[in-house]
């Protein structure tokens, strides 16, 4: 299909103008000190409609540019996107066509796994992240993360097409 | 959804990770390529979040109008009686107005007279959870250099970690990687402040003995001992609190940080050089 040759391009749009979002928006708006991730998001949505090896290939792209501008460990983020867009391709595959809830709930839980991952390899590699920041910063990326997985899937599909409709559209009824 | 073989995706998976954990230990060692890339990367995204962000302000604005609510009635309360103390008529403070009073204060610091300064405007916050860093609108272009100091009128900000041309990010005292060696102004003894993440207090590991006491609001400031990154006498904090330390051989001090990073529009960068 002639689309197919968009879709790398589009991939990079989409993830260029998430991680603008970010660091020009969304960190700004911050509730108790934490905030939301866009890219998370992506790292999500790309799980869901695409199994384990989009949800990975998102997460370590996403992270990857995230770590080329935060000063946190270079390469963290690309490890702990990668590992949660797995499971979010795992989960995704195991449970999509239970419930239309299951993408908001996948990704409140996919938000609080990468705060927690985060913060355990952060300390193993010798960076005191304090691990009492963790409850507030994860239900913070789950709330945002349950909010946007649903346009974020919408976004998804524009970039890979939408390849399963039957299986992708029960998550939205 | 193209579907691949569970083989082919675990392969793929063990490729990705095993990529991720060599690009943290190329990041760990401070690999050349790594930082000319995060450099490069800063110069370009620099300008654009600028824009962005001049655009979106309004947003921002009123995000921080629904979510500082409560600490802004409080602030209010606290207003309106120190106002009533002391009998004075006052306006409110307009954005401009409060921006000028941080200018003014960077420009008049009451300490470290002698080292030249650079003044700078704060473009951005941290730009995630885990992260602990401004940016600020003066780079190499100014004069700045990697692990100068920043401050404010009030005292300590952190010091830059990264330069470029026109930019130049600052990491906070507030940052976990964070160290200076302080000295309790009143009896000169010696510590080192480090960072505690987030809106946690700083905590010195001194070198007193875990019964000596150490007086509430004693205030902390740089030791400036030989070579230090930092000149001596720029203010740090006040001890709020003080506990034994790990290992029981040693009193550690909670310290309450003079400069609210939170809420900076001007710094002052100090182009100081150790030894």
């Amino acid at each position: 299909m002639n689309g197919h040759r968009w879709v790398p391009a589009r991939a990079v749009v989409v993830v260029l103008v998430a991680l603008i979002l970010q660091i020009s928006l969304v960190s700004d708006l911050r509730v108790a000190g934490a905030v939301g991730d866009v890219l998370l998001v992506v790292v999500v949505a790309g799980g869901l409609t695409g199994g384990v090896d989009r949800g990975a290939t998102y997460g370590f792209a996403a992270g990857l540019a995230y770590d080329l501008v935060v000063d946190s460990p270079f390469g963290l983020t690309a490890l702990t996107y990668a590992l949660v867009g797995y499971a979010v391709g795992l989960a995704g595959a195991a449970l999509l066509r239970t419930s239309g809830w299951w993408p908001v709930l996948i990704a409140a839980l996919a938000g609080m796994a990468q705060a927690t991952l985060f913060t355990s390899f952060g300390n193993l590699i010798g960076v005191a992240y304090p691990f009492g920041d963790v409850p507030t910063i994860a239900s913070t990326m789950a709330v945002w993360a349950a909010l946007l997985v649903t346009p974020a899937l919408r976004v998804l599909w524009w970039v890979h097409g939408h390849s399963e409709p039957d299986r992708v559209e029960v998550l939205l009824r | 959804m193209a579907l691949s073989s569970p083989t082919g995706s675990r392969t793929r998976m063990v490729v990705l990770v095993m990529a991720s954990v060599t690009l943290v230990v190329m990041g760990l060692r401070d690999v050349p390529v790594v930082r000319d890339v995060r450099e490069g990367a800063a110069a370009v995204v620099s300008p654009v979040e600028g824009a962005i962000s001049a655009v979106t302000s309004p947003v921002r604005n009123a995000w921080h109008g629904i979510t500082d609510y409560d600490e802004l009635k409080d602030e209010n309360a606290r207003l309106r009686s120190e106002l009533a103390e002391v009998d004075a008529a006052s306006i409110g403070q307009t954005d401009a107005e409060r921006q000028l009073a941080d200018l003014s204060a960077s420009l008049d610091l009451p300490y470290a007279a002698d080292v030249p300064q650079v003044t700078a405007r704060v473009v951005s916050g941290p730009r995630s959870n885990f992260s602990h860093t401004l940016e600020i609108d003066k780079g190499s272009d100014a004069g700045l250099a990697e692990g100068q100091p920043v401050v404010t009128g009030g005292g300590l900000v952190g010091r830059l970690s990264q330069v470029t041309g026109s930019t130049a990010r600052v990491e906070l005292i507030t940052d976990p990687e964070f160290r200076v060696g302080v000295r309790l102004a009143d009896t000169g003894d010696l510590g080192t402040a480090r960072g505690q993440g987030g809106d946690e207090p700083l905590a010195v590991d001194s070198s007193m003995s875990p019964q000596a006491e150490v007086d509430e609001g004693a205030g902390v400031v740089t030791s400036g001992v030989d070579r230090s990154a930092f000149p001596p006498g720029v203010p740090v904090g006040t001890v709020a609190s003080t506990r034994e330390g790990s290992g029981g051989l040693a009193l550690e001090l909670v310290l309450d940080p003079l400069v609210d990073v939170d809420q900076l529009s001007y710094v002052t960068v100090l182009q100081w050089q150790p030894g």
